[in-house]
């Protein structure tokens, strides 16, 4: 089979013109990225799209999606994503989302259940679990970040987050040029009115869980040490149809580190029926 | 021109091994508090003394939960200060708008020291430091709304009668009807810190506040963030009053310029490489990008990247020597920057108290008469108002 072609897209919305990434053919699945607003050139995205139709939207104030200065809440995340989901003429489908996109995916479906057939939340955010907190993503140093998203570190994306830690150290970071930082500073912008404070969480969602009807998959990096264990845990034990797959060898960003085996546990979850 | 005694009260007792960032989470078990209770005394005394000595004011600011300045509450400072000082301004520089809900609070404590010290305050209104963002857990995404809707409600508070209302997006207020009220009218001098934020600069200019420029950059960079700011009024259709404008510089004077650094630098390096890591951590949204772009701009010229002395003195990141160096270097740099308010910071890091006295009135008696023989010496009154400049 060939790699399938992902086109971008503009779609207007209530909230202003926002990016979206498409490609492939088949029953639709909405892919929601998590606060590095991956996107562009995500090799997963080819991948799943030799099965579906893939939709990967990015949200506003991250790439060039606009509007996120009307986004103050997951509750203002979600009737975006509603309205998005009518502009594109979706009706119930399949919907994954890795970390703040998996958080994302999870307030959508304890709401509007009814709009989700399958649901898949790899190394998701959005609880509070006692002694498990989920590291600090706003100021740490993009090394400190490489070791909890990648399990290589050779990886090229580790590698550039590595060369950026040497750049700061050595005269502040005046020597980085401002738009290699820029996206960044975006993605960190619209992911802190999201989830500073309560930090990367809903103190209501875990007791909603169990309106969730989809069948869902909980998908578990076992080298993920930016969200512990425990997180994917209470999601697979709080959502009623719910499974907790493990994948080894591979960090936080699973997206980036094994897209095709990722794609693959995906295809055959939803293939399930 | 006006001359002030900005005090930062550093705590003094990191152990010589503790090698972490003096914010947010330096361990507080390190924290002394017989120690604490010399200091603010100590503290006080010099602010006290700088009446006697002929100062125009005295400055105090508010951050939190560090060892670079153990002052979470200026105001606290300034109440003492009013009662114990008869006739300097008193500037609080100032209060973090954002961390304070409802900001009336402010307006009412500021009234408070306003009546206290027979309308001797001056309000500065700051966004905080970015580490304070993490300290309070406060959204920094919205730092600038907030501030922008506290400012609103404070001026309000002091300009309009009472009761009426305030609806914001972040603040909803059915009650506004603060008292007391401010001695100065319609309300107190207003001063407004700021690192080179582009927004901050025009909000001022818009405002006629004054800006005050945050110290420990290469003197290039003062140069370029007034210049700026210089340009916001022009925006505003009028020219900067050299008043609008303070230059925030440490300042240490001894007999020779050998005994200067002799006596200053240790303490010098501690302020650089104990109480200033972590202050530039930087959270999302608290900068725009356009004014990250402009601060990033300096960000190599910020004094934690300076290795030697030399780099000191070249630089300007602290003003350093003989009276006639002092003074030298104080000229060249308030005629380049056209500030008409001189902030110096004359206790810095561990600097004892002895060497602080002495400083102080070596500049008192022959540093401080010619800057004001130079560029005027009588405390002119700016109003703080939109009508009254």
């Amino acid at each position: 089979m060939t790699t399938a072609t992902i086109d971008t897209l503009t779609v207007d919305t209530r909230l202003g013109p926002v990016q979206v990434r498409r490609g492939g053919s088949g029953a639709p699945i909405v892919y929601l990225h998590s606060a590095a607003g991956e996107g562009e050139g995500l090799p997963l995205l080819p991948e799943l799209a030799r099965h579906f139709d893939v939709i990967a939207p990015m949200f506003p104030g991250f790439g060039g999606s606009e509007g996120i200065e009307q986004i103050d809440g997951m509750e203002d995340a979600v009737f975006h994503l509603l309205d998005l989901f009518e502009r594109l003429g979706l009706g119930p489908c399949s919907v994954m989302g890795l970390s703040l996109g998996g958080w994302m995916a999870a307030e959508l479906a304890t709401r509007y259940p009814e709009k989700i057939t399958k649901l898949i939340l790899a190394n998701p955010a959005g609880l509070y679990v006692p002694g498990a907190n989920i590291k600090d993503i706003f100021g740490r140093t993009p090394s400190q970040m490489a070791g909890d998203l990648f399990a290589d570190q050779n990886h090229p994306v580790a590698a550039l987050m590595h060369q950026m830690d040497k750049l700061i150290t050595e005269g502040g970071g005046a020597s980085i040029p401002f738009e290699m930082i820029k996206p960044q500073i975006q993605s960190m912008t619209a992911t802190a009115r999201l989830g500073w404070n309560p930090y990367l969480h809903n103190p209501k969602l875990q007791s909603r869980l169990w309106r969730i009807t989809a069948p869902t998959l909980v998908v578990r990096s076992d080298k993920d040490t930016l969200v512990p264990a425990p997180h994917c845990e209470t999601y697979a034990r709080e959502i009623p149809n719910a499974r907790l797959v493990h994948m080894p060898d591979t960090a936080h960003m699973v997206v980036l580190e094994q897209p095709a085996k990722l794609a693959d546990i995906v295809a055959e979850f939803i293939a399930e029926g | 021109m006006r001359i002030f005694n900005f005090h930062l009260m550093p705590y003094t007792g990191l152990p010589p091994d503790y090698e972490g960032p003096s914010w947010v989470t330096c361990p507080n078990e390190l924290y002394d508090a017989e120690l604490g209770s010399k200091l603010y005394n100590r503290y006080l005394d010099e602010l006290v003394y700088s009446e006697e000595l002929g100062f125009d004011g005295v400055c105090v600011n508010e951050h939190h939960q560090n060892s670079y300045g153990i002052m979470p509450s200026p105001n606290l400072m300034a109440a003492i200060l009013a009662r114990q000082t008869k006739r300097v301004k008193i500037a609080i520089v100032g209060n973090a708008l954002p961390l304070y809900n409802p900001p009336t609070r402010v307006a009412e404590e500021f009234a408070m020291i306003d009546n206290i010290s027979n309308g001797r305050l001056i309000a500065g209104f700051v966004v905080g430091g970015g580490p304070e963002y993490y300290s309070f857990s406060i959204n920094p995404a919205y730092a600038r709304e907030r501030f922008y809707e506290a400012h609103d409600i404070i001026i309000k508070a002091w300009t309009e009668p009472g009761p009426t209302e305030y609806m914001g997006k972040h603040y909803q207020l059915r009650f506004l009807n603060t008292w007391p009220r401010p001695t100065q009218k319609p309300h107190p001098e207003v001063w407004i810190p700021g690192v080179g934020s582009l927004e901050t600069m025009d909000f001022v200019a818009k405002h006629r506040y004054a800006y005050m420029g945050i110290p420990y950059f290469h003197i290039d960079v003062f140069e370029r963030t007034f210049n700026q700011f210089r340009e916001a009024c022009e925006r505003q259709g009028y020219t900067m009053d050299p008043m609008q404008a303070g230059w925030l510089t440490p300042i240490y004077v001894a007999e020779t310029d050998e005994k200067a650094r002799q006596q200053y630098e240790e303490h010098f390096w501690y302020f650089v490489k104990r109480l200033l890591p972590g202050i530039n951590i930087s959270p999302p949204g608290y900068t725009t990008l356009r004014s990250i772009e402009n601060i990033m701009k300096g960000i190599g010229s910020f004094v934690s990247s300076v290795k030697t002395w030399d780099e000191v003195e070249d630089g300007n990141y602290a003003i350093v020597g003989s009276p006639a160096t002092v003074l030298e270097k104080l000229e060249r740099n308030l005629e380049r920057l056209g500030t008409g308010n001189l902030l110096g910071l004359f206790q810095l890091g561990t600097l004892p108290a002895a060497e602080t006295k002495n400083s102080l009135e070596l500049f008192a008696s022959e540093v401080m008469p010619k800057l004001r023989a130079r560029f005027g010496g009588a405390e002119p009154a700016l109003a703080g108002s939109k009508e009254g400049a």
